[in-house]
């Protein structure tokens, strides 16, 4: 059990030399292993270099065990890195850049409100304004919730409480969002209209998004890259910059339908496959 | 928003037929409880058992007639005994509690206090009653005293486990938002604790009152465990009977308001 007391600063915080101004996120010659039960250290990445620019949306797909979850930790500065750098880039306006994450779960607070959950975030830092219960307040009216603002998200549907959690997750202005599976467990019109949300929030704010799935349809219809993550240790496989031809603005059903997106699934498909054929010729 | 709307439609449906079966259940209760009384104070008075070995409804009633009386002394002991189980509840389940959330900050001595308070769990509170009776007297301290032993380590043990088994994601969320060790006890770690506090301040009410009233059997002047005790060396099974009713039903009262206080802090938790 880790001491509850841990926490780590992010290593971006402390290196001063950051990523460039159109850089959100900077990750250089990172390493981490973990120690195995008999002492063995098994590494997870060697190595790894990518960044992401300003308001890029960017996919990482791996099959699972790939280490997908292990970079998020590391990016989100739960992990500290054993070493190389995660790097946040600064705000345009020279401030400090800043990453929040959410996930599969919700993670709300059962006994705080919609509206309490969602200005958690600013509540941990710093006192909490009535700007900011503005904003949260038209934020939540955004995403149709106004009525529930008040209510305790037991009285939420699945999808009415990811965007609770998606709320929060912006309340605090993220410079880069980092989103792990964050739909998955929704039903497949919600999840059209939450990726929809997200694409959205690009548009409005800038902001930079890393999506971590599993979901090769996801990845191809949210992102202008997706960043094949495979081996052991894990290694970027393949770079894929999506250019979709849309009828009308690029929307989550909208990308679906665009003539290249059967191309760039099989050429993930295949970057998966072709990897797990790899692993089973090397076990046999 | 629809689908809220019927599934809260659906949850007062089931509320009302769960609200009538306890209703009928309720009722079923009450009738066993009085074929027992009645049959038993039958079974006295056709003379097939003993009225003095077993006592009898009417005796019961005798008894606590002539306790309420001005020469009764069921009131002072009832009081006696409450005020005693109160104090060892509040004084032994707060400081178990409080220590047991504050070992959060410390988790490597929390392990330890941990061992150690599931050595003292283990003690049957109860042997120790002679000694605490030599340590602090045959007055009420001694009995606040084994009320609140009996109770703090169990609070303690479970208010240890509650701040640990807090889910890890969330605490992650709470790092990530960079929120301070303070903000973390306060904002996650004391309410996420909440319901496993009420069950075990539910279980605890039980403890004390053993504890009291096992103290009042050692040596006393006063309380239900005393008049319990008193009468039972008398052959006063009447009186004997009384006191185990009055102690059932403050352990039933106490309970009640707990569980009535839960309902009002803990107002989160889904209605069934």
């Amino acid at each position: 059990m880790s001491s509850p007391n841990f926490y780590s600063p992010h290593r971006a915080e402390v290196s001063a030399p950051a990523a460039k101004p159109s850089e959100r996120l900077r990750v250089c010659e990172l390493s981490h292993a973990f120690q195995a039960a008999d002492g063995d250290s098994v590494p997870i990445f060697d190595r790894l270099d990518f960044s992401v620019g300003s308001g890029e949306i960017v996919s990482i797909v791996g099959r699972s065990g790939a280490g997908k979850s292990t970079l998020f930790n590391l990016i989100s500065g739960l992990l500290t890195p054993q070493s190389g750098r995660v790097e946040v880039g600064r705000r345009a306006d020279g401030g400090e850049g800043r990453i929040a994450y959410m996930l599969q779960k919700d993670l709300l607070l059962p006994w705080r409100t919609v509206l309490e959950n969602a200005v958690l975030g600013i509540e941990l830092y710093r006192k909490v304004r009535r700007e900011d219960i503005e904003r949260a307040r038209q934020m939540l009216a955004r995403y149709g919730l106004d009525s529930f603002a008040d209510a305790h998200p037991h009285a939420l549907s699945g999808g009415m409480r990811q965007r609770v959690a998606l709320t929060r997750t912006l309340l605090v202005d993220p410079t880069l969002v980092l989103l792990d599976e964050p739909f998955s467990a929704l039903d497949y019109e919600t999840r059209l209209t939450l990726e929809d949300d997200v694409m959205e929030l690009r548009k409005q704010n800038g902001t930079s998004v890393i999506l971590v799935t599993h979901d090769i349809e996801e990845a191809i219809a949210m992102s202008d890259r997706v960043i094949l993550l495979g081996g052991r240790p894990a290694c970027i496989e393949d770079n894929i910059d999506v250019r979709l031809s849309t009828s009308g603005p690029r929307t989550a059903v909208s990308a679906r339908e665009a003539p290249e997106f059967r191309a760039y699934h099989s050429r993930i498909w295949n970057g998966l496959r072709g990897h797990s054929i790899q692993h089973a010729g090397a076990s046999a | 928003m629809s689908d809220v709307a019927i599934s809260s439609t659906v949850t007062r449906k089931r509320a009302a037929s769960g609200r009538s079966k306890t209703l009928g259940t309720t009722g079923i209760v009450v009738a066993i409880v009085v074929a027992i009384v009645a049959g038993w104070q039958l079974a006295v008075t056709l003379g097939w058992v003993n009225g003095r070995l077993f006592g009898s409804p009417e005796g019961i009633y005798r008894a606590a007639v002539l306790g309420l009386s001005p020469q009764g002394t069921l009131v002072p002991d009832t009081l006696a005994t409450l005020f005693e189980t109160l104090m060892g509840l509040v004084v032994g389940s707060g400081l178990g509690i409080g220590l047991g959330l504050l070992l959060w900050f410390v988790p490597r001595v929390s392990g330890v206090a941990e061992g150690l308070s599931v050595i003292l769990n283990s003690i049957p509170k109860i042997a120790l009653g002679p000694l605490i009776v030599i340590w602090f007297g045959s007055d009420m301290a001694s009995k606040v005293w084994l009320a609140g032993i009996s109770t703090f380590a169990v609070a303690m043990i479970s208010a240890c486990a509650a701040a640990r088994e807090v889910d890890q994601d969330l605490l992650n969320l709470f790092r990530s938002f960079k929120a301070k060790p303070g903000m973390i006890f306060s904002k996650l770690i004391v309410p996420g604790a909440l319901p496993w506090i009420f069950s075990t301040l539910r279980v605890n009410i039980g403890f004390a009152l053993i504890g009291s009233v096992v103290g009042e059997y050692i040596a006393s002047q006063a309380g239900v465990g005393h008049e319990v005790f008193v009468a039972g060396s008398l052959f006063d099974l009447n009186t004997v009977w009384l006191g185990i009713i009055v102690l059932t039903l403050m352990a039933s009262i106490l309970s009640w308001i707990v569980q009535l206080t839960e309902a009002k802090v803990i107002t989160w938790k889904r209605k069934r």
